[in-house]
This record gives C-alpha cells, structure tokens and sequence, in this order.
C-alpha cells in the first residue's frame, strides 16, 4: 500500500485567527516500508497521520492509498490503523475485549474474535493477561495491548503516532525490537511518528524531516542500513553518520520552535 | 532486632489499631458518668445507657423495623425515579447538543432552588400522603444525578472515541461502547449524590406535614413532641447506621458494576 499526500493544508481556527499546522505537504511514503517522521513539538506530525488515517478532515490537499503488488487479506474498515501516544486504551474492558474491539465493532461472533484476539495477545508476549484490565498491566505490557489491537485488524497501513515517548528506556528498546520483529515478519507500511532520532534512523527505511510550525517537509534522509535492523546497529559508524545529518537538520527546526514559542510567551 | 523491640513494635501496633474504638468508648463512658454524677435530666440529655434501652425495646416490639422499613421503600422510590429519569435526561444533554440547549437553562435556574421549598406547594397539590414525600425526594435527587450524568458524559476522553472511530465503530457504535461506558463512574458519583439527598428529603418530609404517621422522620417529631429524648437518640442512631449501609451498599454496586473505575491508570 503506497501512500501519497498531495498538497496537504491543515489550518485550525477561524481567519484572521488561523494557525497554520501543515502547510502544502506533498510526499510518496512508499509500499511495504518503514517511514519515520521526525520533527520539532507541534510541527504537525501528529495532524499528518491522522488525516492520512482518515481520523481528521484537512484543511485541503489529497490523501491517495494505492494498492502495489499482490493483495493479502482483506482489511476489516479502512486500510489502515493507528497506534497512539497515549494508548486510548478502554479502561472498562480487559486486555482481550481491548484488542477484540475492532473485530467487534465489524459484527464479528464473540468466539471468533476472542481466538483472533487471543492469538494476537500470544503473539505480543502477553500470554496469561487476557482478563486483565489496563491499569492492571505496566507501560510496556499496555503498549503491547495497543499494538495487539492495531494488528488483529489485519491492515496493510499502521500508523504509529510516538507510540513509545511515554517508556522508560529499556522498555523502549525492548518494544523497537518487537516492532522490527513485526515488521519483519507482516512487511506491513509503516508510519512512525517520532522525535527521537536513534528511533527514527533504527526503524526506518527513510526519515521525513519536518519544520516547525507550519509544517512542512524539510528533507527526506534514506536509512540505507541493512535489514533487518539491531540495536547493534546504532554503534556503527554509518548511524553515526544518519544521526549527525539529521540532528544537523532538526537543530535548526527545533532552535526555530523554540523562538517561536518565546514570541507565543512575550 | 532484639525480640523486646519486636515485642515494642507489637504493642504500637495494637494500639493503632484500637484506639479509634477505645476513644468511642471512652466517650460514651465519660458522657455516662457526666449525666449520672450530675444527676442531669433525660429529656435534657438521657444516658447512653437508657438510650440503649430504648434501642433495644423499639427494636424487640418491631416498631423500629416498621418504620425504617417504610423510610427504606420511600427512600428507595424516591431514588429510583431521580436516578432513572436524571441518567435519561443526563444522556441526552450528553448526546445531543440540542436537548442540552433546551434542557440546560431549565437546570441552570431550577437547581439553586432550595427544594424543601417546594414543600407547601406540593402538600396544596399532593396532600401529605406517599405522592408528597416521593415527589420531593426524586425532585431533589434528580438534580445531582442529571448534571453529573452531563458533565460525565461531556468529559469523556475523545482519544478513546477517536480511537473507536479507527477501529470501524460507527457513531453509534461509539455512543453505547465508548461513551456510555467511560461516563459510568461519574454517573455514579452523581447516583451518590442524590442518595444522599433522597435521605435526607425523605426524612424531612416525614417530619413535615402532619398526617404522618409512620417512618422515621415521624418517630423523631413524634418523640420529641412528647419529650422522649431517649426515643430521639434512639431513632438518630438508627437513622445514622441505615443511611451509612445504604451508601455502603451502594458503594459494593458500584464496584460490582464499574470494578475499573477504582483503579488508577
């Protein structure tokens, strides 16, 4: 599944009051491939997703999801599916009729969708929690229920918007091998929104580097690191290089973010 | 750690553990011995002792039962009008925006009127019979319950509907399996308040007007018409203990229903 945005405009509140949040982007996020989007806080990149998941409305511009190559399994709603910040876990329901959610609410039978359920919880390491409700479960397992969720859906596109920002470092990178790990195995299209650089560089295949607000594309940086990725990997001098263009280039975006917050204070 | 400091450890222990009791009894003993030693009358202030008794008789010749029993079911009328009618309401303000701008400006004025002053009005329309005291009680009630039920269904997280809508829900989908539940635990802060309004209209209104002649409201007046402080203690007392289980009851409920809004997250 190829996504292109087109000319993508997002602007919040009424003119003359208008804050621009994305301003004309346009770019191909290719097939079966891991894009990472990295940019300053409140550049926008959170908007970008969740109008290319359908969750937003935009301002203006086209969102286009194209079929390439051979099709697997038909997708359950839409072609794609987020993960988010902040989980949006349902507190009331346990870990199974979290994940089974989806399922659910496409009309699929209660024991149909708990053995698709559960097979996707087994899949995540969180074997025995099915009965558990979310506040019953650390960070890093509650994320895992976020990412059972997302999957048992079965769709080709999975937007991740800072699905890990919230983790204390080692469940980080426990969680960025389990995605390598899914990525590996589904070659689904990826989206991943982050402001972390070692992130970006050691799950993607490209990062698009965004400015501050509006939002626009700054520079698409190619990952040519082999596949697939290790943590190793963030030791080499070929990371070392990735790192330092695109701290060179957030620099200036974050530098230019932080200027326009003192004037929003002054 | 030496076996004497254990033992210390122990002791403090215990004590923590005890002395609220052992400072109701002491109280109880030093209001004794205040109204014995000082020979104080019982219509002033009757013995903890005499005031037992009278517990003890009213709740052997089933007078006291009769009575909470009738308050109970009042009670429990009157709750379940303002709790059904106030969540109905409550959800339609919370779902649709225009029976929240028809509904809200009747709420905005009607509930900073005291409702026991409705109380004349209703006895000239109602008489003082069962009607009266229901009515009063449910209207009463059924304020808390609406704008909490409003406020909770208004303060839903819209992650959790954002993410529903993701996953395929449609709108209405989203309102019974997202919205719904995720308001349940302010719902049923709303449901505690207007329990606890719902007692005390109940017993006011028992008290006001007359004619009664059952409950405990009427059991209060009666006796102190007639000086039997004993008998006013003793239905205070059964009055505090039936109200403290009703809450607790409905605590349990609540836990049974909504086990997850306890929990942090």
């Amino acid at each position: 599944m190829e996504i292109v945005v087109d000319n993508l405009v997002q602007a919040f509140g009424d003119a003359p009051h208008t804050i621009l949040a994305l301003d004309r982007v346009t770019h191909r996020f290719p097939a079966e491939r891991v894009t990472c989007i990295l940019g300053p806080s409140g550049c926008g990149k959170s908007t970008m997703i969740q109008i290319i998941g359908g969750i937003e409305p935009c301002t203006s511009g086209d969102v286009t999801i194209s079929e390439s190559g051979g099709s697997g399994n038909r997708p359950l709603g839409s072609q794609s599916v987020m993960v988010w910040q902040n989980l949006n876990l349902f507190p009331w329901r346990t870990v199974v009729d979290n994940v089974a959610f989806g399922l659910e609410m496409h009309g699929m039978a209660r024991k149909e969708r708990h053995d698709r359920a559960r097979a996707m919880i087994a899949s995540v390491g969180l074997r025995g929690f099915e009965q558990h409700r979310p506040a019953q479960l650390s960070g890093g397992m509650r994320q895992r229920v976020a990412l059972a969720r997302a999957l048992v859906m079965e769709r080709p596109i999975l937007l991740m918007d800072e699905p890990f920002a919230a983790l204390d470092a080692q469940t980080k990178i426990v969680m960025q091998e389990e995605l390598i790990r899914i990525y590996e195995r589904s070659k689904k299209t990826i989206l991943f929104v982050t402001h972390a650089i070692d992130e970006a560089i050691l799950l993607g295949d490209e990062i698009v580097v965004m400015t501050a607000r509006p939002g626009r594309i700054k520079d698409v940086i190619p990952v040519d690191l082999p596949r697939p990725r290790t943590q190793e990997m963030v030791n080499t001098p070929a990371f070392g290089r990735l790192y330092d263009r695109a701290l060179h280039l957030i620099r200036e975006e974050v530098l230019s973010a932080m200027r326009q917050q003192d004037q929003a204070v002054h | 750690m030496q076996p004497a400091a254990i033992k210390h450890r122990r002791s403090v222990a215990l004590l923590h553990a005890t002395l609220p009791y052992l400072i109701v009894v002491a109280v109880l003993l030093a209001w004794e011995l205040l109204v014995r030693v000082n020979g104080i009358q019982p219509i002033y202030l009757p013995a903890p002792s005499s005031i037992l008794r009278y517990l003890v008789a009213m709740l052997l010749d089933g007078s006291l039962s009769y009575h909470l029993s009738i308050t109970f079911m009042r009670i429990m009328a009157g709750f379940l009008i303002a709790a059904a009618s106030g969540i109905l309401v409550g959800v339609a303000m919370g779902m649709s925006p225009l029976a929240a701008r028809i509904i809200d400006p009747w709420i905005a004025a009607l509930y900073p009127l005291p409702k026991i002053s409705l109380i004349p009005l209703l006895i000239i329309w109602l008489g003082t019979g069962e009607s009266y005291k229901i009515v009063i009680s449910a209207v009463t009630a059924f304020f808390p319950v609406v704008i909490s039920t409003f406020a909770a269904i208004r303060q839903v997280d819209p992650g959790l509907i954002k993410a529903a809508k993701d996953l395929g829900a449609t709108p209405h989908q989203r309102q019974i399996k997202v919205v719904i539940p995720a308001s349940l635990p302010g719902i049923f802060s709303g449901l505690h308040l207007g329990m606890g309004v719902t007692i005390i209209m109940v017993v006011a209104a028992e008290m006001i007007g007359g004619s009664s002649d059952s409950g405990v409201g009427y059991v209060l007046v009666h006796a102190g018409q007639v000086m039997q402080t004993e008998k006013v203690f003793a239905a205070l007392i059964a009055l505090a203990v039936f109200g403290a289980v009703l809450t607790n009851v409905q605590k349990r409920l609540d836990r049974l229903v909504a086990p997850w809004a306890d929990e942090k997250h």
